[in-house]
């Protein structure tokens, strides 16, 4: 069962499990990647927007946090991550 | 080695640190924050192995590879590379890591040392990382990296003897490659490239306690839709109350200083020519403005202390949403704020802003922040004409909400013409907002007072030379030719005539001769239109003993109508009156295209804000 990040419930630990690298510019993949996400990576999706938007996306992921658009959130398509993990 | 000089070039991942390790290693002026892309300038400075030989260090702009994503980026690559024009490839390399953050600092790492150039590895910020429950093993991770790991913690000045004497190690005894060997080989995928940085960092870690847990306490409050919104708003109101409210004591005491030492040059000089040029002419005008350093410091102190405690980047998270409703990015967020104090960093910054248009459009906005040139103008009018009172029989200021709305307007200008440039000549893609978010951090004090001191020394030099230089003009334009008795010397003199020119122009909005005599050498900074009043005035009180002990705020009360000093307010929230802008946009823009239509639809939007100002202020009976 896989979702899509942007829609992703916050506080709750998920695994990457397909990015679609087609959809954005090699930029944007590269920059994905040096903030750590990637395919298998667990990351926990931690506020959204403010009243004027739904976006951005505030994201921990290991202990770095990142911040990335809804728009590139709705390219990473994630699943549960092993239940063990998702106390928080 | 031979006799040069080496120079080691410090690169790493935005928020590892490496600005303060800079600082440590040099003792070298300069500002540290903990957002990624502060570090946009060349920063070089001077440090010395043990037994005194000396090496240069440059600091590079943080970057999470190679492959550059936005300008300050592409530096770091070129200097690395040795393409960058007129900086010689470094003879070695210090990377700096955030000891908390390995998996992902290890992947610049790694792509730095397979450049081959003599290289070591500073595993920084090491005590929180402890804090954080890591545990590291540094002589692991030397081994799997090939390469000298010194641990250090900048701000506390640990672990830079070490650092130094391995580097002076490297350099002996690894002989940097030729370009040749290190271009050779074929550069690694960036997938395999982060399994094996996972995997080194695993190796070296020892022990792991689960992730921090009161930086999430407090980004629940601080980035919460709602309450986060109002705690922002809430620290920029306070910001400005406050530039106000602490400002007036020591600002009394600068005017009073300065009127001492007026009585004291007009009683040690005999009444000549160089005793009016500096009574009327340095100190009333230069004067003017120095009372001013009180507020700029406050500001300032505000904005280092956001930057410093790694709030700012929560503030681009906040207003991303916002931001991006208008075209741009939360990126464009840092440099805006910024340019609340000045302009010319405020655009430098936005070359951490990675897509081209975006960037473009930050740079034609920034000058609508109001920058603290603006706020001894601003103030001197404000203080004149907005009654000191609270609003409501509250404690909030009246004048500190119009100050409040000032800024606002400039604000809402900028959003507005950001807007319609990105639907016509700034047309492109939605912009990206990508970004890392560093932990909170207690601000380091000496650094604060660093930052707050070259800020003053920045703002005393201005004052020093392009205010005193532009009064000292303004002075003999005002005072030659002599006017025949009964006739006034500033309407009569040259700078009075070219003032009568320009009124025409001006006087539809509501602004008279005083204000046209201000607005031409303003041109060159905009707080030189109060220096220029007080010079014109201290002219033409020249003997009246009344008028010389009335304050600028107190003659311009009897001369100006409300409704030209609200017109007058409303000018300068839009005017482009400042050189170094206009210079920085053409160095940021590469041509005079940019800059011109920047200073063309400024002065457009300045002319129809005061005139409708005015007309307004008129037709409520304020004229």
């Amino acid at each position: 069962m896989t979702a899509l990040l942007d829609k992703a419930p916050l506080g709750v630990a998920v695994r990457i499990a397909r990015i679609d690298w087609n959809a954005m510019t090699d930029d944007e993949g590269r920059r994905l990647r040096e903030f750590g996400l990637m395919e298998g990576v667990e990351v926990t999706p931690l506020h959204r927007g403010s009243i004027f938007s739904r976006d951005p996306l505030a994201l921990a992921v290991g202990r770095m946090r990142v911040i990335i658009r809804a728009r590139q959130a709705a390219m990473i398509a994630v699943e549960a991550a092993e239940a063990e993990r998702q106390s928080a | 080695m031979t006799g040069a000089i080496p120079t080691i070039a410090l690169v790493g991942n935005p928020n590892a640190g490496k600005s303060s390790l800079f600082n440590a290693l040099t003792g070298a002026r300069q500002k540290i924050a903990n957002y990624p892309g502060v570090t946009v300038e060349r920063k070089a400075g001077h440090a010395s192995f043990a037994d005194g030989r000396p090496i240069s260090l440059i600091d590079l702009p943080g970057s999470y590879s190679l492959t550059p994503a936005s300008p300050d980026e592409a530096v770091t690559r070129d200097v690395i590379l040795g393409r960058q024009d007129g900086e010689k490839r470094p003879d070695a390399l210090v990377v700096v890591l955030d000891a908390a953050n390995l998996d992902n600092h290890l992947c610049f790492a790694l792509e730095l040392i397979a450049l081959g150039l003599p290289t070591v590895v500073a595993l920084n910020m090491l005590d929180l990382a402890t804090r954080d429950g890591l545990t590291l093993d540094p002589e692991r991770l030397s081994k799997e990296l090939g390469v000298p790991v010194v641990p250090t913690v900048a701000v506390r000045k640990r672990g830079l003897a070490e650092l130094l004497a391995a580097l002076d190690g490297a350099i002996r005894t690894q002989p940097a490659r030729t370009e040749a060997g290190a271009a050779g080989k074929a550069a690694p995928s960036d997938t395999s490239l982060h399994q094996r940085a996972r995997a080194i960092a695993r190796a070296a870690t020892l022990a792991e306690t689960p992730v921090r847990r009161w930086t999430q306490r407090v980004d629940a409050v601080v980035l919460h839709p709602v309450a986060g919104f109002l705690i922002l708003l809430a620290l920029m109101f306070v910001m400005f109350q406050a530039v106000y409210a602490w400002a007036g004591p020591p600002a009394d005491l600068l005017e009073g200083a300065v009127g001492v030492m007026q009585q004291w040059v007009i009683a040690a000089i005999p009444e000549n020519f160089l005793r009016d040029l500096v009574v009327e002419g340095l100190l009333a005008g230069v004067g003017a403005v120095v009372v001013f350093l009180p507020q700029i410091l406050i500001l300032f102190l505000f904005i280092l202390l956001l930057e410093a405690s790694g709030y700012m980047t929560r503030a681009a998270f906040l207003m991303d949403g916002l931001m991006a409703k208008v075209g741009l990015s939360g990126r464009g967020f840092i440099p805006l704020l910024s340019s609340f104090a000045c302009a010319v960093p405020g655009i430098m910054a936005t070359r951490a802003i990675p897509d081209a248009k975006d960037r473009l459009t930050t740079i034609l906005i920034a000058p609508l922040m109001t920058c603290s040139a603006r706020l001894p103008v601003y103030a001197l009018i404000i203080a004149a004409f907005i009654p000191d009172r609270g609003v409501g029989g509250t404690n909030i200021g009246l004048q500190g909400l119009v100050l409040f709305g000032l800024y606002l307007s400039g604000i809402v200008g900028a959003l507005l013409v950001a807007f319609a440039l990105r639907r016509t000549v700034a047309k492109g893609d939605a912009a990206g907002f990508m970004m890392e978010m560093p932990r909170y951090q207690m601000p380091q004090w000496r650094d604060l007072l660093l930052g707050l001191w070259q800020r003053a020394w920045i703002f005393l030099r201005r004052a020093g030379t392009i205010i005193a230089m532009t009064t000292v003009i303004l002075w003999l334009l005002l005072s030659f030719p002599k006017a025949p008795i009964g006739e006034s010397q500033v309407e009569y003199s040259v700078a009075g005539r070219i003032a009568s020119g320009l009124e025409v122009i001006v006087k539809p909005i509501g602004f008279n001769h005083d204000i046209a005599l201000a607005l031409i050498p303003a041109m060159a900074a905009r707080e030189v239109a109060v220096s220029a009043m007080a010079t014109a005035n201290a002219i033409d009180a020249d003997g009246d003993e009344d008028a010389m002990a009335q304050s600028l705020g107190e003659r311009l009360q009897g001369k100006w109508s409300i409704a030209t000093a609200l017109a007058f307010l409303a000018w300068f929230v839009f005017a482009p009156q400042c050189i170094s802008t206009i210079a920085i946009t053409r160095r940021e823009t590469n041509g005079w295209k940019w800059p011109m239509f920047m200073v063309g639809y400024l002065f457009l939007l300045a002319y129809a804000a005061a005139g409708i100002t005015y007309w307004t202020a008129v037709a409520f009976g304020l004229g």
